[in-house]
């Protein structure tokens, strides 16, 4: 077979992106239809820059939705190897391909001869389920304190504050590679801190109905039994590895994170929330002085209440841009991450390592690192433009 | 006017059918429409209207600053027989600030606060006109020295923020005057001020109008404030102008519906709540988007006749035998405006009870240090609350009056416990309360003394259905034992502030003002509140929605029998509604007496200096003409003596070192009536009253 030209690269890349396009199509005449009824959502379809930013975010969580939960779109497996296909350039016929499997390496083959476009596309995947979430999570470490630093002030606000900076104060690289290092993991450090980290949604979640259904006993306890019981599990089958350090729970152990993951995931919320504790108390503490929220206080709510269902939900606007603009930082730390091979394991498709990968051969071979980098590139950009979007629109009437 | 005509002098400025939009992203929203008028050299034009009606983007318009929304769709804006909207930006930019100029309701917000005052001043001159930096600066200097304030070289030489809001909004008057414009556009200068500061404020703008000729438009909500200082009003509503004329005109025998509304609904002296109650106007100002056909004040318009008001759009009609008075009305001459208006039925105001609530000796330091990180410095005490004592009764109302650092809203705060008491008591039907915290009461105690907050678009949260937010209120107070009982209270609660029940699931950025008032109200009487303290309710609200915010409140409080104290600067409504009035100035409780009492002499200094300031549109009053020096001291740094002695004006007559050196205490002039002050008893009882009847 003969070697893919350009333009036959680039339509064979966009057929195998159908599935992509149909889904992008459907939401966008979706949304773009009942815009009127979708809030600020809907008002982001009236900015150019904001439907710019969310097409190109959508194309990657749907890209990495398809590959990851159902292996639609990718063309081989990302970590098998093919002999003959080392450092090929793009649109190369496989060697020996079999009658079912996909002839050409679309973008070309990688220094360990593996499919460079099935690798991107798998990346996609992992950054779309581990950003957000480690963002999330971030989010939820940094409400929880953040609110009560800015609702009561004074002496708890100075010493939040102060462990904020002292966390922001403190190089991320180097924070990372101490975190990582095997000595380290062996202590146990990370996964006591995941210990801490992880509590903050269990508390953030019980508070929240607590506070709400504490009128109402006993709707409160069922609630609250539920939805504790069920994070709970989560939790400690989350902090939970048997053979670690922390092998106590391991009947109610469900699922295994690989440690590499966790690692990453601990580190990332880790120096993400500070960032977010700040908003969260600035915005807390303008807020705090509206009337609705002396109505609160002067109908006897507790702080917690006033905290979480007067003052959160008026935050949500900005927080909600930061969110997006955060997500693309978590994205580049990701990537960062995985360049100097830390945390995932190291064949893992993710972009970061398959930059790595390529770079050793970059004046040859610039497609190996090219690809990811521009798909990085690409997702981040999304992010942030989205933010814009979101940022403008929500001022305007 | 009837003399030559050929001598009448040339408008200074001609508007004709002017007509602004506004384009958002979902249609056009026209905000004026065919407006038209003219003022002549040294004429001042009040433009009266309620909020929403257009009177600011008329402003706008002919600064031609209406933002990248906002265009002139049709008609014309002639400054000296120039069109305003033909010019170029360069020519805009030669006229504004020189030749128009605009003074806006928050001072702060029109000061730079990195510069110096004097830089502000000066940068008018110098950029309108080629003179030296000298020149410019005894220029300033002259208008500081206009514009009454003291000491004019050490304002000049400080920062916005190291002056108060009065001595702000005159420097904001001193710069639009630098380089005496003949054209002064006001829009609601003085709605930031308190009242007192307010009135003198007026003073200074009125006789500066006289004395630099310079022509006025003054735009307000207020009557009052438009009958003392215009002398033609222009009324809008819904984007037109519905009734232009001179005052005396168009206050005496004004010839439109809305106008005659206007003035039914707000509270003016002679009027009682329960032989003459308040009339409020039914309905909701229309939406720009929302409009009628035909009258705009249609819906609302009691006169209205299906088929003659909705048919077509309505046109100015001259009233006849004025030719400067005009009324958009179609039925001017059907309607009879001599008959009186439609009488309510006699409300019986109820037997004041027995005593809830009884304050002794109350009084609230608060400690502020200089700075938050090293504490342990030097700790100011700011005397917030200074021996209080005061009870009020079942079914009473008792407004306490006085202006922004008297100390109302810590009393407040002490009653609802959200602040504890320094020392004294607070009896709440008869168990003390002044030293538990809001954390710490029953429900019964917190469901008992509520509040109404001040701004509603700041009282209700915004995230929040309004149903939802009741029945939070009434799941925190423990009413009922199942959801469906408390959303069926709910419905009720809406029933009872007369709120359709559809509005449970509105979100509260739906709801007007006085509908988000409204259910601030329900919230706060969900708990079946006995004392509730409504801290000036409606002083955000606009007119017409008042008096039926007002009307609500005395309702709910006749069937409740319920305590209310409501603390006001308006001594208007206070006058309507109160049954006891007690005056506070920093801190202390100068005079407390039934309304009556208080409304006439003898009056503390302060109560009559508040009296006077309070502006009255009526034509027929005549009031004693009495203006404050300064403003309100700082409580922190207290006068020595009687708190007022600073600004009052009858120091001599009681012995100065008196009055500097010890604070009086109070002489009991009835019953019910106490008076703070030094005065003997026959220079009391020789004050005359301030409001007269001609």
């Amino acid at each position: 077979m003969e070697l893919l030209s350009w333009g036959e690269i680039i339509l064979k890349i966009l057929s195998r992106l159908m599935p992509v396009w149909i889904a992008l199509v459907v939401t966008f005449s979706f949304s773009i239809y009942f815009k009127r009824n979708l809030g600020l959502y809907g008002k982001l379809f009236d900015s150019r820059i904001g439907v710019i930013g969310f097409a190109i975010l959508m194309f990657w969580v749907f890209t990495g939705f398809f590959a990851g939960a159902l292996d639609w779109i990718v063309t081989s497996d990302p970590l098998s190897q093919v002999s003959g296909m080392k450092n090929k350039v793009p649109g190369t016929p496989v060697r020996g391909a079999d009658p079912g499997d996909y002839p050409f390496f679309l973008l070309g083959g990688d220094n360990m001869a593996r499919d460079v476009f099935t690798r991107v596309i798998y990346g996609s995947s992992l950054i779309i389920v581990i950003a957000p979430l480690a963002t999330l999570f971030a989010f939820m470490m940094g409400i929880t304190l953040g609110l009560p630093a800015g609702y009561y002030g004074g002496k708890l606000d100075t010493i939040l504050s102060f462990l904020a900076n002292l966390i922001l104060a403190f190089p991320v690289i180097l924070l990372f590679y101490l975190l990582v290092t095997p000595e380290i993991v062996d202590t146990g450090v990370p996964q006591f801190m995941a210990v801490v980290l992880f509590f903050f949604p269990l508390v953030f979640f019980t508070v929240l109905l607590n506070t709400r259904f504490h009128t109402t006993p006993r709707k409160r306890t069922t609630i609250l039994f539920f939805v504790v019981g069920i994070l709970g599990v989560l939790y400690l089958s989350v902090i939970n590895e048997a053979g670690s350090k922390i092998s106590i729970f391991n009947s109610v152990d469900l699922f295994n994170i690989d440690a590499g993951l966790l690692t990453v995931f601990v580190s990332v919320v880790f120096v993400n929330s500070p960032t977010t504790f700040r908003i969260v108390r600035g915005l807390t503490m303008d807020i705090k002085t509206r009337d609705y929220v002396s109505a609160a206080q002067t109908r006897g709510e507790g702080p917690w209440y006033i905290m979480l269902w007067e003052i959160l939900p008026n935050a949500r606007g900005p927080l909600i841009v930061d969110f997006c603009l955060r997500i693309g930082d978590t994205t580049i730390l990701l990537g960062t991450l995985g360049f100097f091979g830390l945390g995932l394991e190291s064949e893992s498709p993710n972009w970061g390592a398959t930059i790595n990968d390529g770079r050793k051969l970059l004046s040859i071979y610039p497609h190996a690192a090219l690809a990811p980098a521009l798909s990085l590139l690409s997702l981040v950009l999304g992010l942030n433009l989205l933010a814009d979007g979101l940022r403008e629109e929500s001022l305007r009437d | 006017m009837t003399e030559i005509k050929s001598n009448e002098p040339e408008p200074i400025l001609e508007i004709e059918n002017l007509s602004i939009s506004f384009f958002t992203r979902l249609r056009e929203i026209p905000a004026v429409m065919e407006f038209s008028c003219s003022m002549l050299p040294g004429e001042a034009l009040g433009l009266v209207g309620e909020s929403g009606c257009g009177k600011s983007t008329v402003a706008l318009g002919i600064m031609q600053d209406l933002g990248v929304n906002g265009k002139i769709v049709n008609g014309s804006i002639k400054f000296k027989g120039q069109n305003l909207n033909e010019m170029t930006q360069a020519e805009l930019q030669s006229i504004r600030g020189s030749q128009i100029a605009m003074i806006y309701q928050e001072p702060m917000a029109s000061l730079n606060p990195s510069m110096k005052v004097a830089q502000q001043l000066m940068e008018v001159p110098l950029k309108h006109e080629n003179i030296s930096k000298s020149e410019a600066y005894d220029r300033a200097l002259e208008v500081v020295y206009d514009v009454k304030l003291p000491d004019p070289e050490r304002i000049l030489d400080s920062y916005p923020h190291q002056l108060s809001g009065g001595q702000q909004q005159r420097i904001v008057i001193a710069m639009a005057l630098m380089s005496n414009p003949s054209l002064l556009i006001l829009d609601e200068p003085t709605t930031a001020l308190d009242v007192t500061v307010e009135a003198a404020v007026i003073d200074l703008v009125k006789n500066l109008g006289k004395k630099y000729g310079t022509s006025m438009l003054f735009i307000s909500h207020n009557l009052g404030l438009v009958l003392e200082t215009c002398d033609r009003i222009c009324v809008m509503y819904s984007g037109e102008a519905v009734e232009t004329g001179s005052i005396g005109e168009v206050f005496n025998h004004m010839r439109h519906p809305y106008t005659e509304a206007l003035f039914r609904s707000i509270p003016l002296p002679g009027v009682d709540k329960n032989t003459r109650p308040l009339i409020s106007i039914p309905g909701n100002f229309p939406l720009p988007d929302e409009r009628p056909k035909g009258c705009n004040f249609g819906p609302r318009c009691n006169y209205f006749k299906d088929g003659e008001c909705d048919a077509n759009d309505v046109k100015m009609f001259r009233i006849k035998g004025d030719k400067q008075h005009n009324s958009r009305c179609m039925l001017i001459d059907q309607i009879d405006w001599d008959a009186p208006p439609p009488g309510k039925a006699d409300q019986v105001s109820n037997k004041i009870g027995e005593k809830v609530l009884e304050v002794k000796n109350l009084k609230k330091y608060y400690e502020v240090s200089a700075n938050a990180l090293f504490s342990g410095g030097n700790k100011k005490v700011v005397k917030a609350n200074e021996t209080l004592s005061f009870s009020a009764h079942e079914s009473e109302t008792l407004a306490i009056v006085g202006e922004s650092g008297c100390g109302k809203s810590t009393l407040a705060k002490v009653l609802l416990g959200l602040e504890t008491a320094t020392s004294g008591e607070v009896n709440f039907k008869g168990s003390p309360i002044q030293n538990i915290k809001i954390e710490h009461r029953d429900t019964k105690t917190i469901s008992n003394i509520q509040m109404i907050f001040q701004n509603p678009f700041d009282t209700l949260n915004p995230s929040t259905s309004v149903g939802r937010q009741i029945i939070r209120a009434l799941e925190v107070f423990r009413y009922g034992n199942s959801d469906q009982e408390r959303h069926e209270r709910m419905l009720e609660l809406l029933d009872l502030v007369k709120l359709p029940r559809e509005f449970a699931t509105r979100m509260p950025r739906q709801l007007s003002g006085g509908q988000k008032q409204r259910v601030g109200i329900a919230r706060a009487f969900s708990g079946g509140a006995d004392l509730v303290v409504a801290d000036e309710p409606v002083s955000s609200l606009d007119v017409s929605v008042q008096a039926a915010v007002t009307d609500l409140l005395m309702e709910i409080q006749r069937v409740n029998k319920t305590t209310l104290l409501f603390i006001s600067h308006d001594l208007s409504i206070v006058r309507y509604l109160s049954d006891r009035v007690m005056v506070m100035y920093l801190g202390h409780v100068v005079e407390i007496g039934t309304t009556d009492e208080v409304f006439s002499p003898p009056y503390h200094p302060y109560t009559q200096a508040l009296i006077s300031a309070v502006p009255i549109a009526d034509t027929h009053v005549i009031k004693e003409h009495i203006v404050l020096e300064g403003d309100v001291p700082s409580a922190i740094n207290p006068p020595t003596g009687c708190p007022f002695q600073t600004r009052c004006g009858w120091k001599e007559l009681a012995g100065k070192d008196l009055c500097e050196t010890e604070l009086p205490s109070y002489k009991q002039i009835s019953k019910e009536h106490q008076i703070k002050c030094h005065l003997d008893m026959k220079t009391l009882s020789s004050m005359q009253p301030v409001i007269k009847f001609s």
